[in-house]
This record gives structure tokens, C-alpha cells and sequence, in this order.
């Protein structure tokens, strides 16, 4: 008897099994495939305006909310929602905070009694340059990637769809 | 242990005589006569319904003790009250960013059977979260871990877990502002993960901000994922329940006569299914005095789940379930404040600063739920007795201390905040 | 002669800020040292009681009826000096403070003084009928409980008005009369954790120092007979009466309660201790979100120096119990947990001296950052990645939990595989037992200082002056609020 022969047998438990597997794998392959499909998808790049005006008469040191009506997802595409967007002017920089605290992403506010950004979740403190100076948060306030336009001798603040530095 | 009366049906297999008290037919009434009568007694033959209800209903039980063992079937009860529930609100619900909030709105301002339905379900998750707790403190206060019975601890702990799983993606779904701080702050943890963290935060989220994807994931991950794994556990605990019997606690096995040897070994000989429990110590493998499930036990488990039941109606009508504004990402005033059962979890995020973060959120509680996972495996003496196990207890008390002073804190936060 | 006389009459109050610092300092710690002792020991007597009720073990029958028999003595002593605190430190030397504190913490004080009733009745209605009530053990039981929750109530209305000092309801409104912020204050939680695990371990420190030295008395003739086999050693005075045999039995019986009491009393402060870490590290965390200043003191300011001391005494505390661990297992002929607990000890050892270093030592935030030198370390800043807040110190916090957590499970389960027999320990070991109680006691003290002097220059943070004992109109902060170094 030759050795490279197979049993009746052995050849039905072999194939149940050796098909069974194939149809693990064309259930998986686009299973796994569409589980994973958020990590390659690209967002465009979507600029919207800062609502509420120009920000030339926002006062130096004094960090003020405004709101930006950002589209952050298109994957599936969805309408806009509206974004915070703290305008600072601090020693000639011009920054545009986010309020997304970058411990668990609750929402920062300023507070003027501590001169300091607070998150009310878990404690977290931001400077007014955003740098995180107390509680857990563990990177400094992130900025919506901005830019200013001039129309008309006044100026207008963009913000972009996306953090300056992903957290 | 005399007293007890040995059912010779309990421990035979033949098919039983149709006119016995507790089949199937006796459950119909003696007036009932002709095609009614004939026609159950066909459908338990074709069936077996009478074998079923033997295998569920007719297994002995250790008798002292037995208000303290409610709490396994109470927490059945409430998880399948979870199920009716919930499905129920699916009548309604639309897991859509834009009309979830509107949806349960309706229910809210217009509906009042169907506000009163999402109270019971909200009202049945936090009665679970207690009893289920209770539960798990009972199994570790009896030891009834202990060999043969370690999975039954596993399986129970996983669901545990599972059913946290499901209060958090159902906190998820209504997309008020609680809802969608709550999904911003629980998908917003894994990415502390070093690694692959930022995936596993753009994959739930379904990109890298909070939005429709994000709910269709936890819907799905509440409505179909969790709660057939949820099914899957529910199942192989109640075979192990089955297969190793209900061990009672210390109080089950104390001898009272002078010669506990041969008082052990004449409870081995008297034994009624499903013991003497496989591989356990012949000491703990037979309770001094057991009773019938049906009826004695689950009338006590009855009378334990309807108070349960009353109090969820109750509480689920007059209290009902909080609905916040709508979701709103551009709040600056908004406090999130987590569920009291994660309150513990959300205080330690408070403690662990910077690179702390991963090391608090995975390591500390990683530590804490692999020990509970393995208690089985670390206490294997044949001690029951709390007392007598001070290596185990006293770790249990800094476990549980811990965790309810961690409550107090966030209380005490929140409060002062 | 008369002019003498008079010179020597003090004035209407005695003593300056300095002398009067001092005088309450004193008195308040020797004040908190009876009572912390009385309200943990209870605690251990309710344990040992519901033990004995399961175990039937006589010892811990012992060890209850010893400690309910030192109440008695340590009550009354401790009453005397409370008395003393309250009427003549407190009133005759920080009047105003005190009068104007109590005004606004009237009812809190009053609560506090109802719970002496019942610690009074209770606590002498034990001691005086302990054996009598041992026949309706339950009841017994139940007594000692109440005796406890109602000192656990003592503590936790004196822990409201410690945490009212230390981080006022209202900052710069001392005058808060709503008693329910002044009961829900941030730090009252964590304080009353803090000090209800704290009594527990101060009682398990006395109880172990005193076993310590009771068994070196029991063993103190076997050793002497062991340096020199041929001289004749006196019997102790106390059992001087028995014959030989007797004597050397009823030893062996001494030595073996003995040396069980010293090891189950030292396993409450060690566990307790180790579980203190973090609950202190709550504390802290809660005193910096509402008492900066307080907590820049504590841990930049001058006082970190001393919270250096309650650093080291911690890290002396851990090393003792290990090394009584070590030493008692090798008495017991167990030497490959022996070995494990030897390198446990070292560890530790390596870990305090880790820690062992002052907050100066790097400089206060401010400076880093006016050193440009607020990075990372490779970047080539001094900036740990773990946090500015004294990252070693956390570390070693965390890796002393780990080291003590492993040495105590190695000790409790290499003593579960093999039953102990009790009387065998080395006389080093009690030693260690008697180091142990020294530096809680220590520690006890350290805390007091620590916590009193955090405060400064103010009584009631933000409201009343040392120097002034009177209500300042505004709150007036050490530290402008910019140039507050927030650590997390």
C-alpha cells in the first residue's frame, strides 16, 4: 500500500475541514476587510469659516468661545456639527484651541478665576498657550489647523476639519 | 437528613407516568378531559417536555440557606427582563444622530407606556449591576469557586464583564449629552493602548471623531454582539450550575454527629442527583440536607425576582429615564458625569497623570480583573469558611474597599466640583 | 520678696506664638496618640472576637481581653489630656481662634462631645463585665461594635472640623454655617479613611511593640542560658513562684501567645499601610484641587522636608515588617520563601533610597521652566515623562505597594502550607516588632506636624492668622495665582 494514499475516511474529514475553512475565509476577508476600513479612509481637507465675525476685536489674553460649524467625518459622509473654537491672542501669537480636553476628550473651558483652561470631567488644567499644567491630561491643548483672511480691512479666522496635532 | 424524602424519579431516567404531580400533564387541571387532555399528552411524548422539566426542575438543593442562593436566578430573571425591555424599545428607537434624540423625546413627552418601558429598562440595568455584584460576593463569601467548580466562577466573572459591556454601549445609544459624553470619554480609553491604540479608537468611533458611525457601532455592539455572547455565557453557566450542583456555603456540610467520617459517608451513600459532586472534597461534595429545586427553592427565587420586578416597574414609572439636551460638541458648560456603577473607573482616570494614563486604565485594573478572573486558581485550599481563608479574604476586602472608596471620591467630586 | 513673687506670675496668657505653637503641638499629639490607639483597637478586638467565635481560638479570646483591660488605664489618661487640650491649650492660649472657630462648627462640636456619653458607658460597661458577658458572646460582640461606631463618629465630626481648617467650605467665608458642605467637605472623605485605617494600624503597632517586648521577656532566660549553659539565671520576677518544670512550660506557653499576638497585631498595620499609600496619595490630590497653597507646602515648601521623614519612616516601616517576615519564616524552616522575602527586602531597601530625595533637589516648577529645561530628558530637559509631580516619589510609591503587596502574599502563603508554630520566632524578629511600633508612632507624629503646619500663617486656611487670631476681611493667597506651579 502506498503511502501517499488516503483512507476513504481520512479524505472526507480532511475535505470537511479543508472546506470549512474556505468558508471561514470568504465570510472573513470582507468582514475583517469592512471592520477595518475606517484605518485607510481619508478625509478631505474641509475649511470653515468661525462664526460670530471678525476676531479683531477680541482682546489680548482674554480666550474667547466661538463656534465653527466643522464637518469632521465623511466616511460615511455627515452634515457638519457645530465645533468650539477658542480664539486667543497671547504676546503676538494668534492660536484657535479646540476644546477637546486630551486626556478623554471632555470639553475644556477657560476659566477667568483660575486664568486657566479646566476640564470638568477629571481635573485636567491647560495654561493659556495650552500647555497642559495640572491633572491627568497628558499633551498640551491641541488647535484646529487654522488661517486668517483679510476681506474688507478686517479678520477672519478658517479652521480645518482636523487638529493641528492629532491626539 | 432522614426526613428527606428520596424521589425515585429524580434519579431514573424512564419515562414517567404521565398522571405524576409536577409533568407536564399534572400541570392540567383533573377536570379537563378529551382532546385537550390526549393532546398534551401527545405533545409531551413527541417532545419531551416532561424530561425537560425534569432535568431543569427536579434536582436537589442544599435546604439552609437557601434565600441567600436566589440571587443566580434573580439575576436571570433581570437580564431576560433586559431583553423584553429592549426589544420593546426598538418599537421606537432610531439609531440616527439626528433622530435618536427625538425619537426617545417622543417617548418622553408623548408615549407614557413607552417612557415607562425605557424606565424599566434603565431601572432593570441598575438593579442587575447591584444584584449581580451581590451575586459575586455571595459565590466568593461561600467559596463556591472552589474545584470542581472554577468555571462556573470564570463564566460568571466574563459575564460580569459582558453585562458591563452592555450598560456602557446602552448609555451610548440615546444620544442626549450624557450619551455623547459618555461615548466620547469610553471610546476615547483605548487608544492609551501603546501601539495600536489610536486603531482601536478610529475603528469603534468609525473615524476619528464621535459621529454616526460611532452609534451604528455601539447599537450594533448593544443590540446583536454582546448580547449573544451574552446567551452563549448565560448557557454554559447554567450547564455548570447543572452539572456540578449548587454548592451552597459552609453551613451545608457542617456534621453534627461524633463521628463525622461516617456521617460524610452516609451522606455519599444517600445522595440525590446531581450529587455528589464530581472531583470535590468528599466533605463539600454533599450537602447534610437537600430539597427539591422545584418547588422549594423557586418559590424563594420567585418571591426574590418578582420583589425585584415590582421595584423596576415601579421605580421605571415614577422615576423614569433621564433624557438630557441633545447632543451638543460645542458645549462649554456641560459636566459629564459617568453611570454610579463606573464611577470607580472614572475616579482612578483622575489619579494616574500623563504617561500614567495607559498604566492606570490597563495596568491597575488589568491587575485587579485578571486577579478576580483567577481567584479559582489561587485559592485551591479546601477551606469555605471566609474566616479560614484570611490569604484570600483580606486581598478581597482592599479589592472591594478600594473600589467603594473609590465610589465615595467620585461622590465626593462630583459634588464639590 | 513680694516684688519676686510677682515677677514670677506669668501674664494673662502665657508665652509667645512660638512657646504656645509648641505647647498645643505637644499636647494635640500625645492627645491623638491615646485616642487613635483606643478607636483602633477596638476595631482589632471586634476582629479577634469574631475569629474566636468562628475558630474557637483561645488566643484571640486573650488578646480581646488584654486590649479591653488596657482601655481602662489609656481612657482615663487620654480623657485627662484631652481636658487638658481642649480647656487650657486651646481656649486659654488660641481664645479667639477657638471661640470664633466654634462658633461657626457649633452643632459639629456638639455631636462630637454626645459620642463621649456613649463611648464613656459602653467602653467601662465592657471593661468591668468582659468575662461576665463571655457567656452571651453576641451581645458582647454587639457592644464592642457600637463602642466602635460610636468612635468611629468621634473621629469623623473632628475630621469635619480638621477638614474645614485645612480647606474651607468657602474659601474666605469661615463663617459657613450650612453644616451639610461643612460634613460633605472635599477632604473630609479621604481624611476619614485615612485616619480609620490609620487607628487600626497605630493600635496594630502598639499591640505588636508590646508582644515584642513580652516575648523577649518569656525568652529571656532561654537566651542567657544559651550564651553561658553553666550559670544559674534567675526566673522572671513574675512567674518566680512555680517549680522548674512549670515554669519553663508556662514560658513556652507565654512565648507562644507571644509571638502569635506580635504577628497577627503587625499584620494590621502592615496591610492597613500598605493600603494608606494611596488613600494618602486621594488625600493629597484633594487637598491640591482645593488647598493649593496648603499642598505646595506640603510638597515644595519648607514642610517637605519633614514629609521626607514620613517618606522614610514608611519606607523604615515596610522594611521592618519584610524583615520580620524573613526572619520569623527562617525561624520557621521555610527557606525558599525566606530567600524571596530576603529579595523583597532589598528591594525596598533600593526603593528608599530612591526616594530618599528632597523636593529641592530638582528645583520648583518655576525654575525648570525659567531653566528652559521643562522637557523631556532626551530632549535634554529634567522633565520626566511621568509627570512633574515628584515622578520618582510616585514610582516609588507605587513599586513599595507592589514589593509589600508580593512580600505579605509570600509570607501568608508559605505560612498557610506549613502552620507556623508559634513560640519559635528569633529574638531579632521581636526586635523588628518593637522597631515597628517606635516608627509608627513616629509617623503618627510626623503626620500631625505635617498636616498642623501646612496651614501656615493661617489656623483656618484663608480665614484666621496665627498672628492675628481674628477674621480677615478678604482671602489672601501666599502665592499670586499665575505663578502657581500646578502640578498634576
Amino acid at each position: 500500500m502506498s503511502e501517499r494514499r488516503i483512507t476513504r475516511r481520512q479524505f472526507m474529514v480532511r475535505g470537511t475541514g479543508l472546506l470549512g475553512g474556505l468558508i471561514t475565509a470568504m465570510v472573513s476577508v470582507p468582514a475583517i476587510g469592512f471592520l477595518l476600513s475606517p484605518l485607510w479612509a481619508t478625509t478631505p481637507l474641509l475649511w470653515a469659516d468661525v462664526q460670530g465675525g471678525p476676531i479683531d476685536d477680541i482682546p489680548e489674553d482674554k480666550p474667547t468661545a466661538r463656534i465653527a460649524s466643522i464637518q469632521t467625518e465623511t466616511n460615511p459622509p455627515q452634515p457638519p456639527v457645530s465645533r468650539v473654537v477658542y480664539v486667543v491672542k497671547h504676546q503676538g501669537q494668534l492660536y484657535a484651541f479646540s476644546n477637546i480636553c486630551t486626556h478623554m476628550q471632555c470639553d475644556v473651558h477657560w476659566d477667568a478665576s483660575l486664568d486657566l483652561f479646566e476640564c470638568p470631567c477629571h481635573g485636567g488644567l491647560y495654561s493659556i498657550t495650552g500647555r497642559n499644567v495640572g491633572g491627568p491630561p497628558p499633551q498640551p491643548l491641541p488647535q484646529w489647523v487654522h488661517r486668517t483672511q483679510v476681506r474688507g480691512g478686517r479678520t477672519y479666522l478658517q479652521v480645518a476639519n482636523r487638529l493641528r496635532e492629532e491626539i | 437528613m432522614s426526613q428527606r424524602t428520596v424521589d425515585p424519579e429524580r434519579s431514573g431516567a424512564a419515562p414517567t407516568e404521565p398522571e405524576d404531580e409536577g409533568d407536564l400533564i399534572g400541570l392540567v387541571p383533573q377536570q379537563v378531559v378529551g382532546p385537550v387532555r390526549q393532546g398534551v399528552a401527545w405533545l409531551d411524548d413527541r417532545a419531551g417536555f416532561s424530561h425537560l422539566l425534569h432535568r431543569v426542575l427536579y434536582e436537589a438543593v442544599p435546604r439552609q440557606g437557601g434565600w441567600a442562593y436566589t440571587l443566580g436566578s434573580a439575576t436571570l430573571v433581570l437580564i431576560l427582563i433586559q431583553f423584553f425591555s429592549g426589544i420593546f424599545l426598538l418599537l421606537d428607537y432610531v439609531p440616527s444622530v439626528s433622530q435618536a434624540y427625538s425619537s426617545l423625546d417622543f417617548l418622553k413627552t408623548s408615549d407614557p407606556f413607552g417612557a415607562w418601558m425605557r424606565g424599566i429598562h434603565l431601572w432593570g440595568s441598575y438593579t442587575l449591576m447591584f444584584i449581580i455584584g451581590a451575586h459575586a460576593l455571595r459565590t466568593f463569601i461561600s467559596a463556591s469557586y472552589k474545584k470542581p467548580r472554577e468555571l462556573n466562577w470564570v463564566t460568571g466573572v466574563f459575564l460580569f464583564f459582558i453585562v458591563l459591556g452592555m450598560a456602557i454601549t446602552g448609555a451610548m445609544l440615546p444620544w442626549d449629552q450624557a450619551s455623547y459624553w459618555t461615548t466620547t470619554v469610553v471610546t476615547n480609553i483605548p487608544h492609551y493602548i501603546p501601539g495600536i491604540g489610536n486603531g482601536i479608537r478610529t475603528l469603534w468611533r468609525g473615524g476619528n471623531f464621535v459621529g454616526q458611525a460611532t452609534l451604528t457601532r455601539s447599537f450594533a455592539l448593544h443590540i446583536w454582539v454582546l448580547p449573544v455572547i451574552l446567551l452563549g455565557l448565560i448557557g454554559a453557566h447554567i450547564h455548570l450550575l447543572w452539572r456540578h450542583g449548587e454548592h451552597g456555603s459552609w453551613v451545608n456540610y457542617r456534621t453534627r454527629s461524633a463521628d463525622p467520617g461516617g456521617e460524610i459517608a452516609e451522606r455519599l451513600r444517600n445522595a440525590a442527583a446531581p450529587y455528589p459532586t464530581r472531583g470535590s472534597d468528599p466533605v463539600y461534595s454533599v450537602p447534610s440536607d437537600t430539597v427539591d429545586f422545584f418547588p422549594t427553592q423557586l418559590f424563594k427565587d420567585t418571591v426574590v425576582s418578582a420583589v425585584l420586578v415590582i421595584f423596576i416597574g415601579v421605580m421605571g414609572l415614577i422615576s423614569g429615564a433621564p433624557l438630557d439636551g441633545p447632543a451638543n460638541a460645542a458645549t462649554l458648560t456641560y459636566v459629564p458625569t459617568p453611570e454610579w456603577f463606573y464611577l470607580p473607573l472614572d475616579q482612578l482616570l483622575v489619579f494616574f497623570p500623563l504617561g500614567l494614563v495607559g498604566f492606570g486604565v490597563f495596568v491597575v485594573v488589568g491587575i485587579a480583573a485578571t486577579l478576580v478572573i483567577a481567584l479559582p486558581f489561587i485559592d485551591r485550599s479546601p477551606e469555605r469558611h471566609p474566616i479560614r481563608r484570611p490569604d484570600v479574604l483580606i486581598p478581597a476586602l482592599f479589592l472591594i474597599g478600594s473600589v467603594i472608596y473609590l465610589a465615595m471620591l467620585g461622590v465626593n467630586r462630583l459634588y464639590n466640583l | 520678696m513680694p516684688h519676686l513673687f510677682l515677677a514670677l506670675t506669668p501674664g494673662p496668657v502665657p508665652g509667645t506664638v512660638i512657646t504656645n505653637t509648641v505647647m498645643v503641638g505637644c499636647v494635640a499629639l500625645l492627645h491623638v496618640l491615646f485616642a487613635t490607639y483606643l478607636i483602633g483597637s477596638t476595631s482589632i478586638v471586634a476582629v479577634s472576637e469574631v475569629v474566636s467565635m468562628v475558630n474557637h481560638d483561645p488566643r484571640h479570646e486573650r488578646l480581646a481581653r488584654g486590649i479591653v483591660h488596657s482601655w481602662a488605664y489609656l481612657f482615663g489618661t487620654g480623657a485627662a489630656i484631652a481636658i487638658f487640650f481642649v480647656i487650657f491649650v486651646l481656649v486659654g492660649m488660641w481664645g479667639r481662634f477657638f471661640v470664633t472657630f466654634s462658633q461657626f462648627t457649633f452643632w459639629v462640636w456638639f455631636f462630637e462631645a454626645l459620642t463621649f456619653v456613649g463611648e464613656i458607658v459602653l467602653l467601662y460597661a465592657l471593661y468591668a463585665n468582659w468575662d461576665r458577658l463571655g457567656e452571651y458572646r453576641m451581645a458582647r460582640l454587639g457592644m464592642t461594635i457600637l463602642l466602635n461606631v460610636d468612635q468611629w463618629f468621634q473621629m469623623f465630626f473632628i475630621d469635619v472640623i480638621a477638614s474645614q481648617m485645612l480647606t474651607p467650605v468657602v474659601q474666605g467665608k469661615p463663617d459657613n454655617t450650612s453644616y451639610l458642605l461643612q460634613f460633605l467637605n472635599p477632604t473630609n472623605l479621604p481624611l476619614t479613611i485615612h485616619r480609620t485605617f490609620g487607628n487600626v494600624a497605630w493600635a496594630g503597632a502598639v499591640i505588636a511593640l508590646t508582644a515584642g517586648f513580652r516575648y523577649l521577656r518569656a525568652t529571656r532566660r532561654e537566651e542567657a542560658m544559651a550564651l553561658a549553659p553553666n550559670t544559674h539565671v534567675e526566673p522572671v520576677r513574675a512567674l518566680g513562684a512555680m517549680p522548674d518544670g512549670e515554669l519553663v512550660r508556662e514560658r513556652n506557653r507565654e512565648a507562644a501567645y507571644w509571638d502569635w499576638a506580635g504577628q497577627y497585631a503587625m499584620l494590621f498595620t502592615f496591610v492597613l499601610t500598605i493600603f494608606q499609600i494611596w488613600v494618602g496619595y486621594t488625600y493629597a490630590k484633594e487637598i491640591q484641587l482645593h488647598s493649593l497653597d496648603s499642598w505646595y507646602q506640603m510638597m515644595y515648601g519648607w514642610i517637605s522636608n519633614i514629609f521626607l521623614g514620613q517618606f522614610a519612616g514608611l519606607g523604615l516601616l515596610f522594611m521592618a515588617g519584610v524583615a520580620y517576615f524573613w526572619r520569623r519564616i527562617k525561624a520557621a524552616g521555610q527557606p525558599r520563601p525566606a530567600r524571596r522575602l530576603q529579595l523583597a527586602l532589598i528591594v525596598l531597601f533600593l526603593l528608599w533610597l530612591f526616594g530618599l530625595q528632597p523636593a529641592w533637589w530638582a528645583g520648583s516648577y518655576p525654575d525648570i521652566v525659567a531653566a528652559h529645561l521643562a522637557k523631556p530628558f532626551w530632549d535634554g530637559g529634567v522633565e520626566d515623562p511621568l509627570g512633574f509631580f515628584f515622578p520618582w516619589k510616585v514610582m516609588v510609591l507605587i513599586g513599595e505597594m507592589l514589593v509589600t503587596l508580593f512580600a505579605l502574599g509570600t509570607f501568608l502563603r508559605a505560612r498557610q502550607r506549613t502552620p507556623m508554630i508559634m513560640g519559635q520566632a528569633s529574638r531579632g524578629s521581636q526586635r523588628l516588632l518593637i522597631a515597628l511600633g517606635v516608627i509608627t508612632c513616629l509617623m503618627m507624629l510626623i503626620m500631625g506636624i505635617i498636616r498642623e503646619s501646612s496651614r501656615s500663617p493661617y489656623l483656618v486656611n484663608y480665614s484666621i492668622q496665627i498672628n492675628h487670631q481674628v477674621i480677615l476681611q478678604k482671602p489672601a493667597p501666599n502665592i499670586p495665582l499665575t505663578q502657581r506651579p500646578i502640578g498634576p
